[in-house]
């Protein structure tokens, strides 16, 4: 495993030698601000070798004279004053690089939108030399940085074989990346396979999973480990390890099917690994693409469990699959005529406290599922048009048919006479045994808003339950990946729009239903997503991270461990026996492929052991003293003798 | 930002709002060479126009700042302001963009976006960019964090009175500037072209866009803006702060009679982020969402709501029927009560419309990609891989394929970019495997 | 250190603006033209985490007058620090009480990328406590 190296040590021994350029912004800045006073005070400023002017810093003469400067040798450090660091500070930096500097030996002094553009007269030129000087202050101390480079394999573990986690291990293999797909049943296909027609566009369930399958398992750049579970994990991105086993009895029923084969519910079916027993991976990055869980309704809620005639909507399709042979009259399940049946809504979906019933762990699902509106209005336009005998209710708080196609399936509903109840959730529907002799098994009685809060009461034969999504049983991977997990219980990603597929532990990436209820084609979006940057991050054979990271001086470290205990990514710093002049000693050592850089440690060190490169507190205790001292504003002119040293 | 006049690229992405930038970062990001064609003066699209952001109430700004940063300084992203795209084909050998570089009468390279040019310009005209709200010079920089930080001059109102050369430290200033033709050639191309806000005239029920203090959405997003016209929430009428205001879902969605059947899926969403940061800026006012279903749909979306609903903010699920001038610059909101009221009417200081969402792009003439019946770009594998086109190499990503919140936006430009990637690596032969073969088992 | 003879050297103003939200924030002032004290310094900062408690104690002792952590708050891209912080500030506010600081000098605040205002605010609010408030350290 290699180790991230920096391709130059600090030159600790070299003389600082500043160079300090001032822009007019063509009357921007020296409209308020004295420049040449200022570039005179410069001069005086210990460590600051040249101090120049020019109209328009940003443009290729003004660059041209820091070139030249770095070129001659005159200068070894650059601080530029102008406008905000977002507009140019990359552009000074690339300058540096192009005359033969390190672009990390620069400061930035924003003296347009922080000085000019706010300030005015004496006082404008003031701050402006103060914050210069601050600016040289930091610059005397910067040493020489190179992005940290972690080389990476060209490789991708993707978990859970559903269609997420098939739809990033094709996009990553069609990309050259090798894949190893782990799936813990013998199947792959996960939740999509227990469905059957796909609302609202009709796409086949089976049509879908096999087209994926059969691809998977002939891309010569993925290996399936099917009837298999991650059981160990280690390392950092670029380089991680697991370790993946058979999962005890998960193997198809002798006889079921054959290889490749499609069962319906179950997916389609992995030859065996060849490996059989426990393997180790090593790999570049891990794709999480876990999947759901469906609800399973409490004993009794809606009457489930405690009357046959209650399914929920997941059962519901399955037993009626694609209603072959069910034209023309009433829907007959189980040799049991259904003349009339009520769809309820939301069950286990936006449940609120204090109205809700916790479940035996104290949980709510508060999040709305997504997906069982339309899925509960698609089954129920099939069933009305193959059986129009069969009246239907939906039950429901809201109709979410949000997507593309979907509401224009709900207003088929409409015209397929599917008969629409809407309940609050304080007033959820009851279901109950049907009066004797009233020819129907169940009675569902509702408060319904629609009708201007009348209680109706409906004879059923049926009650479906649309069950919503929940997260799947992932407590050992969340366990062993340190993965942060949501107050929805749901994997959670960085950020829903910065990076709304990533984890703040690099090279680990969220597809699909793991992160939140989605339908199909949402969740190969975000397959694919997934897939782009692990791939981005792979392309170039290495991770290139910020050198911004915190960095032990061994010579000061004591071992005591508070940088640990402050870390805010666990890993990234650890105690070690190293040895110092022959001595064994305990000292903290930093892996910069963990760190984020946010200084944590450097606040409790108390033997100010520990920095962040580029951003030391010595050089914010420079900058302050700059800022304070009166040396290059006031009329003494007398130059501090120690500052910033 | 140099542009040659034909210039060859990977990757041509149509589009430089959250869609079109993401997908070109990440395509960007795997070392292709890509072009941002934008028909705007800034990139950054609807997001770099809006207050906050649901479901976290992120500053708009901050999100989206850093991608357009992000891309503006990418050295394997060029990007196209000022230009409308004439011509998209595609035959073997790849795509070609043809397209007009509009005039801004500014040289690019020589304008420093230090707005002495604005300052010093006369010419005073409302600022779209502030939901017409507040005034704008001829010349200006689009917006306070607008990218490129480049003054634009409106022809339409310049008077040509020659004060904006004048104070141009860098001379930048060009009256004489010609529209300029510009192609680009790629090997493939993202359609990210989001959309506009259907609009209130030719809605009688809505008073065609004549009744005083009904304003959009987008509008409302200005007002909530922490950098907007009033630097706080005033009624446009008279500058009255409002003590009741209402939201109006589905004004021209779900309702064929208006144009638009289908759902605009993140208008529930942004009238109640809207709600809560009129309930923080505005405590004492009354906020009602009259609404027909509460589509709460995404990740923590739901949580949101029922917050919303904690906060105060008055749901009536009722479809309005009609919108009229009321007293005092009130306006009458007329709806179908469904708690057994019948046809009543309620007045409200302030009336947002959550207008439809309708494609920004007409491809027609324009580009042979297939749409869908709602007039969005259709894709050809929904489930499997919903940026796929019918126009082999031609993918699409945002709400150029449908409306779709940022979230589920930026997802799928990175689909799309996957798709794209996928498609440039079966060209070169370099990896196995081919992109789409999917599509051959459909 | 300096001397601290000036008339202006103890009335300056620190914030420490975080680089993802704060420093964009005070840019973004700058782009309105919105003037506010020139005794203020912005410092760029990753994470105000990074500040141990004597950092605080000492400015104030070399003439800081006032303080602003301008963070990005519960948005914090470094996930737990924010909270670090503040329990930090905590200690230092009794450090401060110790040493016979005004605790306003120091003051934690979260300003997004565009809060023109409420930059201002704090900005102009800390110069009245500032001014209000004897310079922290004797002139010798």
């Amino acid at each position: 495993m290699s180790e991230p190296q920096r391709a130059k040590a600090p030159d600790a021994g070299e003389q600082a030698k500043v160079g300090v350029y001032i822009c007019y912004c063509g009357g921007n800045i020296s409209d308020h601000v004295d420049v040449e006073k200022v570039r005179e005070r410069m001069e005086t400023v210990p460590g600051v070798a040249v101090a120049r002017t020019n109209m328009f810093m940003c443009s290729d003469p003004g660059q041209e004279l820091i070139m030249e400067d770095l070129r001659q040798g005159r200068i070894n450090r650059v601080v530029v004053a102008s406008c905000a660091p977002s507009l140019h500070e990359s552009t000074f930096r690339s300058a540096i690089a192009r005359a033969g500097g390190n672009p990390y030996q620069y400061e930035h002094a924003n003296i347009r939108e922080q000085v000019s553009w706010v300030h005015h007269g004496q006082a404008a030129t003031d701050k402006a030399s103060r914050l210069i000087a601050a600016a040289t202050g930091k610059a005397r101390t910067l040493t020489p940085l190179e992005p940290l480079r972690v080389t990476a394999r060209r490789h991708a573990v993707v978990i859970g074989g559903g269609i997420a986690g098939m739809r990033a291990a094709l996009d990553l293999a069609d990309m050259g990346v090798r894949v190893a797909l782990v799936e813990k049943t013998p199947y792959l296909g996960g939740g999509v396979s227990r469905l059957v027609r796909l609302a609202p566009t009709g796409e086949d369930a089976a049509h879908l999973v096999t087209t994926l399958a059969r691809r998977i398992l002939e891309h010569p750049g993925i290996t399936v480990h099917a009837g298999s579970a991650v059981t160990t994990f280690g390392g950092y991105v670029g380089n991680f390890t697991l370790g993946v086993s058979p999962v005890p009895g998960a193997c198809a029923p002798a006889g079921e099917t054959w290889p490749g084969g499609y069962v319906p519910g179950k997916g389609v079916l992995v030859p065996p690994s060849p490996d059989g027993g426990a393997i180790t991976l090593e790999t570049g990055v891990v794709v999480l693409a876990t999947g759901f869980a469906s609800y399973i309704p409490r004993p009794g809620e809606y009457g489930f469990g405690e009357n046959a005639e209650v399914v929920t909507l997941p059962d519901l399709i399955q037993k009626i699959g694609g209603l072959e042979g069910q034209r023309g009259g009433t829907l007959v399940i189980d040799g049991r005529p259904i003349r009339s049946m009520a769809l309820i809504h939301c069950v286990g979906s936006r449940q609120i406290p204090g109205i809700h019933e916790e479940d035996a762990n104290g949980h709510l699902n508060e999040h709305c599922s997504r997906v069982c509106c339309t899925s509960a209005i698609n089954t129920a336009n099939a069933i009305r048009e193959a059986c129009p005998q069969t009246s239907v209710y939906e039950l429901y708080r809201d109709i979410r048919t949000y997507g593309r196609g979907q509401e224009e399936l709900y207003a088929k509903a409409s015209g397929n006479r599917v008969v629409f109840m809407r309940f609050g959730a304080d007033q959820a529907p009851v279901v109950q045994r049907g009066a004797p002799g009233s020819g129907h098994p169940l009675k569902v009685t509702v408060t319904d808003q629609l009708t201007f809060g009348e209680e109706l009461e409906v004879p059923v034969d049926l009650v479906v339950l649309a069950t919503g999504m929940e997260p799947g049983p992932v407590a050992d991977l969340v366990e062993m990946l340190k993965l942060p997990v949501g107050a929805d219980r749901f994997l959670l990603e960085t950020h829903p729009k910065l990076r709304p597929v990533e984890l703040p532990i690099a090279g680990i990436f969220l597809a699909g239903t793991c992160q939140a209820p989605m339908d199909a084609g949402e969740t190969c979006n975000a397959a694919s997503a997934a897939a782009v940057k692990a791939v981005s991050l792979l392309s170039k054979g290495y991770v290139e991270l910020d050198p911004f990271v915190a960095e032990v001086d061994v010579r000061r470290c004591t071992g005591t461990g508070a940088c640990v205990q402050a870390c805010l990514n666990p890993g990234a710093i650890a105690l070690e026996t190293m040895d110092i002049d022959g001595r064994p000693v305990t000292r903290a050592r930093v892996t910069p492929a963990l760190c984020l850089g946010c200084g944590a440690c450097v606040a409790v060190c108390p033997e100010n052991a520990i920095d962040i490169n580029g951003w030391t507190l010595a050089q914010y205790e420079a900058m302050v003293d700059m800022i304070v001292s009166d040396a290059v504003c006031q009329d003494s002119g007398a130059v501090p003798e120690t500052v910033g040293a | 930002m140099d542009s040659s006049k034909n210039a060859v690229f990977d990757a041509v992405v149509i589009g430089g709002g959250i869609a079109g930038l993401q997908s070109a970062l990440d395509l960007a990001g795997q070392g292709y060479k890509t072009a941002v064609v934008e028909k705007d003066a800034s990139i950054g699209g609807k997001m770099i126009r809006l207050s906050k952001v649901f479901p976290t109430l992120d500053c708009a700004s901050c999100i989206t700042t850093p991608k357009m940063a992000a891309a503006a300084h990418h050295e394997n992203i060029t990007l196209y302001t000022w230009c409308d795209v004439q011509r998209v084909e595609k035959d073997a050998t790849g795509v070609s963009v043809s397209m007009i570089q509009r005039p801004r009468y500014v040289d690019i390279d020589k304008c420093i976006g230090c707005r002495k040019c604005e300052y010093n310009c006369p010419v005073l005209v409302p600022d779209t960019e502030q939901g017409g709200f507040s005034g704008r010079k001829a010349i200006r920089i689009p917006f306070s964090n607008a990218i490129p930080q480049k003054a634009l001059l409106d022809v339409e109102n310049c008077m040509l009175c020659g004060k904006c050369a004048d104070v141009c430290p860098t001379k930048a200033i060009r009256y004489d500037q010609k529209p300029e033709p510009r192609r680009i050639a790629a090997k493939t191309a993202i359609l990210a072209t989001g959309y506009e806000l259907s609009s209130v005239t030719g809605k009688p029920q809505y008073g065609n866009g004549d009744i005083p203090n009904v304003i959009d959405s987008l509008q409302m997003e200005r007002l909530l803006a922490p950098h907007g016209p009033y630097g706080r929430v005033l009624r446009p009428s008279d500058g009255m702060i409002p003590d009741s205001i209402a939201y109006v879902q589905c004004a021209g969605s779900r309702d064929a009679s208006m144009g638009v059947s289908y759902c605009s899926r993140f208008c529930c969403m942004y009238a109640v982020k809207q709600a809560m940061l009129l309930s923080g800026s505005l405590p004492l006012a009354d906020i009602t969402i009259y609404y027909m279903d509460i589509r709460a749909f995404g990740k923590n979306y739901e949580q949101f709501y029922q917050n919303a609903k904690a906060m105060g903010i008055e749901f009536v699920k009722a479809k309005v029927a009609s919108l009229d001038a009321g007293q005092g610059g009130a306006v009458t909101v007329r709806y179908e009560d469904q708690t057994g009221e019948g046809a009543t009417s309620r007045d409200h200081d302030l009336v947002v419309l959550s207008m439809g969402v309708l494609p920004g792009f007409a491809p027609g003439g324009v580009c042979p990609v297939g749409l869908g019946p709602d007039g969005f770009i259709q894709s050809v594998l929904p489930k499997l891989s919903p940026s796929v086109t019918d126009l082999e190499g031609v993918f699409v990503a945002g709400v150029a394929a449908g409306p779709k919140d940022i979230v589920d936006t930026i997802t799928e430009a990175g689909a799309a970019a996957m798709q794209a990637a996928k498609y440039l690596t079966a060209l070169s032969g370099k990896a196995p495997g081919a992109a789409n073969k999917e599509s051959s088992h459909e | 250190m300096g001397s601290q003879t000036g008339a202006t050297a103890q009335d300056k103003i620190l914030l420490l603006a975080t680089e993802s939200c704060a420093y964009p924030g005070a840019d973004s002032v700058g782009q309105a033209h919105a003037s506010y004290p020139a005794n203020v310094y912005v410092l760029k900062v990753k994470a105000p985490v990074l500040f141990p408690e004597k950092f605080y104690l000492d400015c104030f002792r070399k003439g800081i007058g006032g303080i602003i952590i301008m963070s990005c708050g519960e948005e914090c891209p470094y996930e737990g620090a924010y909270k670090a912080m503040a329990k930090r500030l905590d200690r230092v506010y009794e450090l401060m009480k110790e040493e016979g600081l005004d605790i306003r000098r120091l003051r934690l605040t979260a300003i997004c990328t565009v809060c023109n205002r409420a930059f201002l605010n704090e900005v102009n609010q800390m110069n009245q406590i500032v001014h209000e408030l004897s310079p922290p350290v004797q002139a010798p």
